[in-house]
């Protein structure tokens, strides 16, 4: 079973767990890890291989999934990015989410990371695109 | 123009950085002065793919930031001049990067440090590197966010600054 850790600034990840667990039921191989203001870069590391040990990423890989690119939590994990393995998707979100977990069983990581990426842009609309014209 | 803030921060180019500090600061160029990073092909494209177009993005080794410093090749920029750690910031000055003032983002904890403040821990070493920029003229101040108060990093050493 493919393994997920949602890696954030502050307690996004663990709140994004908690929302798929209130849509889903629970779910096993998910672990999150947040940057904290006062956590310094070493001690991040640790708890994100802490993490990736925990949701089984040696025997059956893992996704990380960050909030930002370009922020601490993306930053960090690219260290430890083994292509086929270990993926790292940034901007995760909700649909993104509950979407790994309905389909890890189906993909090898890498389609599967690719997949989500999909699924996670497919995710963001605006509303009132989807008026018919004039109406919006 | 050239140097608009020069700060240690052993993030480097992260969340604070783009989404706080460059709007606040209003700077079109991000320099990271960093001999680990520049070694690193992949953490380097990362870093830099990050930094929204219309910045422009050096991200080179201590000597080769110093060199375009003293060129004056990055006159007409402004610039925030990021730093891993206290020991890089008195080889910058010594190596021509003409900061007076030093902001100190995020030092965070590890063994060996003495916490200051939530984002501020120095051990010896470091704190003699500090006290050497600072008699050289160096005006030292401690804020993590632009919507922090900038705080004199001797009030941190007092056990002044905030908790």
């Amino acid at each position: 079973m493919i393994g997920v850790v949602v890696f954030t600034h502050a307690q996004m990840g663990t709140a994004l767990l908690d929302a798929v667990r209130m849509i889903i039921g629970p779910v096993a191989g998910a672990a999150a890890v947040a940057v904290r203001r006062e956590a310094g870069v070493e001690e991040l590391r640790q708890e994100l291989a802490a993490a990736l040990a925990e949701v089984g990423a040696a025997a059956h890989g893992a996704i990380i999934m960050t909030d930002m690119f370009g922020g601490s939590p993306a930053n960090i994990s690219t260290a430890f990015l083994e292509p086929g393995r270990i993926e790292v998707l940034t901007g995760v979100n909700l649909p993104m989410l509950l979407k790994f977990f309905s389909s890890r069983g189906n993909f090898p990581v890498p389609v599967l990371a690719a997949n989500l990426r999909d699924h996670g842009r497919q995710g963001v609309v605006l509303a009132s695109d989807l008026l018919p014209h004039g109406q919006a | 123009m050239s140097i608009i803030l020069t700060r240690i921060d052993n993030r480097l180019i992260h969340g604070q950085i783009l989404e706080a500090w460059v709007p606040h600061l209003q700077v079109d160029c991000l320099v990271v002065a960093n001999n680990e990073i520049a070694a690193q092909t992949l953490q380097r494209t990362l870093m830099a793919a990050a930094v929204p177009k219309s910045i422009r993005v050096v991200i080179a080794s201590l000597p080769v930031v110093a060199e375009l410093f003293v060129r004056h090749e990055l006159d007409a920029a402004r610039v925030l001049l990021l730093l891993a750690n206290p020991a890089d910031a008195l080889a910058a000055h010594r190596g021509g990067i003409p900061f007076a003032e030093l902001n100190l983002g995020n030092l965070h904890y590890a063994a060996g440090k003495e916490r200051y403040s939530c984002t501020v821990a120095l051990d010896q070493n470091e704190l003699d590197d500090l006290r050497q920029l600072e008699a050289v003229g160096v005006r030292i101040t401690s804020r993590c966010l632009p919507s922090d108060a900038d705080c004199d990093w001797k009030k941190l050493l007092d056990g002044g600054g905030q908790a």
